[in-house]
């Protein structure tokens, strides 16, 4: 047996034997989670008790209840939710808002706990792209790249475990009776929560220590298989979190006391569990490159050296794609949310949408105009550094234009909610004016404007610094031309339809707008590349040579990200209004009404910015470390040589 | 201004002094006078930064729960100052000024936030003990609509809501739309009229095609307008209206909650109030509270009902006159009323330290008569208030003040209800009503 052969068999059974021991702890918990795990809240009732010791009386001590969302009857198996008070047993103080400092740990170990889950995602499909690339100097790049990125997580990766510290311990020791009902209820999912993050640290730990011993052949790809776990292990965990805020929001699996029901499946896969689920997976990406991309931007306008700049250029361009290649996806997985906060409770979709949270969905709005007015800015501004662009900056005037009309009319809003005073001074709920416009349809046309136009720049930098050259050439630019000529047409064409249509029919032509802005985003990227395939080049792409003010653009980006960040957890979690269960467990804290937008966005700015000066620490301390390059050479220098087309 | 001043050096005056002798020790210790110049420039350019930031310090620590609009000023001010800083330390200029334009995004976001209509969600709604069996007609429409609208009168501002919620959904002045829930202006009229609704199936809930055919099992159908409107606040998926339904189940299942039920949990005399507000707002006779309540526990078994019956007053349980379970003669036996006042039909009742009650002839008249305080505007109603707040109207040859006023909480709904019924039937000159 070969040397080499001995090491792949070693390292199959080293990747075997860790996958195993990752499964263990679910394996093992599963018959208790069949059972429910016991009985979660506070031990088994006092009936239950009585049932095993008695012996004829057995019916008569089991207790049924029916579970308050999928209505089925379980055995009681908890007690109920506990009566809180205003005092300090239930709710122990100090002199300050309980409620803001658990926002704001809360917050904090939610930000870093996104970038630490989105940034393994990124290595994995980077150091992929590495693998799968013939170009050996492009391929050793995105390995460097990769590891860049995991190198920032790192640090990060602490700070998250020591701020879910303090978040429990705020937990503990001011929310007291209510944590204790949570983790009554999710105790075997606390359980494997915990046991997977140990996971979690150990195969990271294994994945960045062993990035040098396993870069070449076989190994690789064992490597590659690590990250894979590494993501699904952060996937579950993320899941099982994310079940406990379903749960808050739309609680299942208890009767209407909320006493547990014997079956841990029902509390965790709640009616909002999914749509958070999948709206969170890509909400971190997003916000993941979004932050690698401010770390870039900080490395490039620190940076000395060509070279440096050069690299760092690269490296914020990649993030910056990345992230909004999954900020475009976004609305949708959001939009089925709210479809299923509608379904499960109309009112709660209201309160959020039309009632008291409605103006921080104006808020909302306005961010997602600027990350995209953003993105599209960074664009134009990249196409500086390619030679041959410049025919494409006559353009960029009326994009802005594009933009800026949906822009506008994507925040105009319809109704809202008024103080008497307001109605008075407006004269009525609408404003003379703009209460004409503002409609749903038109929103939606507004916003699928915009979205279209970022596509239609992002085909413009691709093609930035050449010129197709496959034979049909003119006849794809021809048919390219016209698919997005009639998307605005049909697009904008609904958005003023909708006002000559009845609101309930109105809502439907989301779907053929969405349609539209969805098959420009697949088809005429993919025709686009299919043009690129071989093309000519007429000039080089100068990574390095870029405008400092893309690099704020970048920066915006990041920070309008982490903010709407807040503004939605903030919104998701406000909605609740005075209930800490929706329904089961009422919050009778001092603090249980809903703070002011004014409040809220202050609150939310402090967040934004303590979570940037921490991790503007975590950049620094990754500065010191990083002398020292894994792979065996550099790589080399962009902007150098032409790129080749999947440099973009 | 000055009490900002105030705290930003009470905050940080060792730095300032810090700064202030830096100050003073480069005037002595550097005698290249360019040097000096640059020294002196760049330690007062710093005191200025580090008073800003003080003062920037101090709004938060003063108005963060004070609702200031100028709290972003504070953002802004640290953006100057990080610029600033950029400018002092090159080497980490960089990071000032990524820092410094972070805090100016934030600043206009957070300008933003606070330049809208500042909104606030109130606290909970307090659970009031209130005894709706013994009010008028007008009380309970009265409470009513504070548990639609959140207070009297608010049903003529728009997005004023209660502990109801129901404008979050439904519409209710005439002709207004209503694209969410059917519009409730009309509906003591239109809910007889949907028991005809073949979609409805009177009398057969089993042959109804929607997601849940009974409120409660056996329940049955509604029989009348109040017990439809009773049905429907109940189990609001047995009937849905067309074109209300969830989307995509065709009408069979209704988005809207049972409203006996969390979060809203109205009581049945809550869910009395209610109704009662929508048939007086029209000018339309209201259902008796006992009606209303029976048409509820026809569709709310006793287990589903809120718990607020553990909020009800003490005397409704024990210290109570009457329960409501006896006879009519019997609960005036037990008030006391027959030592004061005279019942035709009511053996023993010939007290005359009040006047003769034959109610069904004096309320019409003194409901009209100029010195009547009251707000009642039907004889049930005026006995009602004539238990409850004697001093509403003080029949001419009696003095104010004598009969006690604490009736309104001696007497249980029901017994209540029951001599409201009686009395309301004497007239002077009839036969007073068997009583049963």
């Amino acid at each position: 047996m070969g040397s080499l052969t001995k090491k792949k068999t070693l390292a199959i059974m080293a990747l075997s034997a860790m996958i195993g021991l990752l499964l263990l702890p679910i394996v093992v918990s599963v018959p208790a989670l069949a059972s429910g795990g016991g009985a979660p809240a506070g031990g088994p009732p006092p009936d239950v008790v009585k049932k095993e010791g008695g012996e004829g009386d057995k019916d008569k001590k089991i207790e049924k209840a029916r579970d308050v969302y999928y209505k089925t009857e379980g055995i009681v198996s908890g007690l109920p939710a506990p009566k809180t008070g205003d005092n300090s047993k239930d709710y122990p103080r100090y002199n300050f808002e309980s409620r803001v400092l658990l926002w704001f740990a809360n917050q904090q170990h939610l930000y870093y706990g996104s970038f630490v889950l989105a940034v393994p995602i990124f290595c994995m499909v980077i150091e992929f792209m590495g693998v799968m690339t013939k170009d050996k100097a492009m391929g050793k790049k995105y390995d460097q790249l990769a590891y860049d990125f995991i190198k920032i997580s790192l640090t990060a990766y602490s700070l998250t475990a020591i701020l879910g510290g303090i978040l429990i311990f705020t937990f503990l020791t001011l929310y007291p009776a209510f944590f204790g009902y949570l983790s009554s209820i999710f105790r075997p999912v606390m359980h494997i929560y915990a046991l997977m993050f140990v996971a979690e640290s150990g195969t990271l730990y294994i994945y960045y220590y062993g990035w040098d011993k396993m870069k070449e052949g076989f190994l690789k790809w064992i490597h590659l298989s690590m990250s894979v776990i590494l993501n699904v292990i952060g996937t579950v965990l993320m899941f099982l979190a994310n079940s406990w805020i379903g749960f808050m929001m739309s609680p299942a699996g208890v009767d209407e006391q909320g006493r547990f029901l014997g079956n841990i499946w029902h509390v965790i896969h709640t009616a909002l569990w999914n749509p958070l689920n999948v709206h969170r997976i890509l909400g971190n990406m997003a916000f993941g490159g979004g932050v690698v991309a401010a770390y870039a931007a900080y490395r490039f306008l620190s940076s000395k050296t060509d070279e440096e700049r050069a690299h760092y250029d690269w490296m914020g361009y990649i993030a910056m794609s990345l992230g909004v290649a999954f900020l475009i996806p976004l609305p949708l997985p959001a939009t089925w949310l709210m479809r299923e906060v509608y379904a499960y409770r109309q009112q709660m979709g209201i309160t959020l949408m039309g009632g008291l949270l409605a103006w921080l969905f104006i808020i909302q709005a306005t961010m997602i105009g600027i990350l995209f007015l953003s993105t599209n800015y960074y664009l134009w501004q990249a196409l500086g550094r390619m030679r041959g662009a410049e025919r494409f900056q006559r353009w960029i005037k009326y994009f802005v234009f594009l933009l800026v009309c949906g822009f506008l009319v994507f925040i105009t809003p319809h109704t809202m909610v008024m103080t008497p005073a307001e109605l008075k001074a407006m004269g009525g709920q609408q404003h003379p004016v703009l209460g004409n416009y503002g409609v749903m349809s038109a929103k939606n046309g507004g916003i699928n404007v915009i979205i279209t136009t970022t596509v239609l720049t992002f085909i413009w930098y691709q093609r930035g610094n050449r010129v197709p050259s496959v034979s049909w050439s003119k006849f794809g630019n021809i048919f390219m031309g016209v698919f997005f000529f009639f998307a605005y047409v049909n697009i904008i064409w609904l958005a003023i339809y909708g006002y000559f249509i009845p609101a309930n029919v109105r809502v439907g032509l989301s779907v053929p707008q969405v349609a539209t802005t969805l098959s420009c985003l697949f088809f005429m990227t993919a025709l686009n590349l299919s043009m690129l395939k071989g093309a000519k080049q007429i000039g080089p792409i100068e990574w390095g040579k870029i405008s400092v003010r893309s690099q704020y653009a970048l920066i915006m980006l990041a920070t309008a990200f982490t903010w709407m960040m807040g503004l939605m957890g903030y919104i998701r979690s406000s909605v609740r209004l005075f209930w800490h269960v929706n329904e089961i467990m009422r919050d009778n804290s001092p603090w249980a009404y809903t703070h002011t937008v004014g409040f809220a966005a202050n609150m939310i700015s402090f967040n934004v910015l303590f979570f940037w000066i921490s991790i503007m620490f975590v950049f620094w301390l990754g500065t010191l470390a990083a002398k020292k390059a894994p792979v065996e050479a550099k790589a080399p220098v962009p902007g150098q040589a032409p790129q080749p087309a999947v440099g973009h | 201004m000055v009490e900002l001043i105030q705290a930003a050096l009470d905050m940080g005056w060792p730095v300032l002094a810090f700064l202030a002798c830096l100050f003073v020790y480069f005037q002595v210790s550097i005698s290249d006078p360019v040097k000096k110049k640059q020294a002196t420039f760049k330690t007062f350019i710093g005191m200025i930064a580090a008073f800003m930031l003080l003062m920037a310090i101090a709004n938060y620590k003063i108005n963060f729960f004070a609702n200031s609009r100028l709290l972003p000023v504070s953002l802004a001010m640290i953006t100057a100052l990080a610029f600033m800083m950029g400018i002092y330390f090159t080497n980490i200029g960089a990071l000032f000024k990524i820092g410094g334009f972070m805090f100016l995004v934030a600043a206009g976001l957070s300008g933003y936030g606070n330049w809208l209509p500042q909104v606030e969600g109130g606290f909970p709604p307090a659970e009031v003990k209130l005894d709706f069996g013994s009010m008028s007609a007008q009380q309970l429409a009265d409470e009513g609509e504070k548990i639609i609208f959140g207070g009297i009168g608010q049903s003529k501002v728009q997005g004023a809501i209660g502990k109801g919620q129901c404008p979050l959904c439904h519409g209710f002045n005439e002709g207004f739309l209503s694209e969410r829930a059917p519009n409730l202006w009309g509906v003591p009229d239109r809910a007889k009229t949907r028991l005809d609704d073949p979609r409805y199936h009177k009398g057969k809930p089993g042959d109804r095609d929607t997601e849940q055919k009974e409120a409660s099992p056996g329940s049955g159908t509604a029989e009348t307008g109040q017990e439809y409107i009773a049905e429907s606040h109940a189990c609001p998926s047995c009937f849905v209206v067309a074109g209300f339904g969830v989307k995509g189940t065709n009408d069979k299942q209704s988005p809207m909650p049972a409203i006996h039920k969390p979060p809203i949990s109205l009581s049945l005399g809550e869910l009395a109030a209610v109704d009662t507000w929508m048939y007086v707002r029209e000018g339309k006779e209201a259902p008796s509270f006992e009606e209303i309540t029976k048409a509820y526990e026809k569709f709310i078994p006793e287990a589903d009902r809120p718990k607020q019956q553990e909020d009800k007053p003490a005397g409704a349980g024990g210290g109570v006159l009457a329960t409501g379970e006896e006879p009519v003669d019997q609960i005036f036996q037990k008030a006391t009323c027959v030592a004061c006042h005279t019942i035709p039909g009511i053996a023993g009742a010939v007290g005359t330290i009040g006047p003769k009650l034959v109610e069904g002839t004096n309320a019409p008249t003194r409901i009209k008569d100029p010195a009547y305080k009251g707000t009642a505007k039907s004889t049930r109603e005026y006995i009602t208030e004539s238990v409850i707040n004697p001093s509403a109207y003080v029949v001419k040859g009696f003095p104010d003040n004598t009969m006690p006023k604490e009736f309104g909480k001696k007497l249980s709904a029901g017994a209540l209800n029951k001599i409201v019924d009686y009395l309301s039937q004497l007239q002077e000159g009839k036969e007073p009503p068997k009583i049963s």
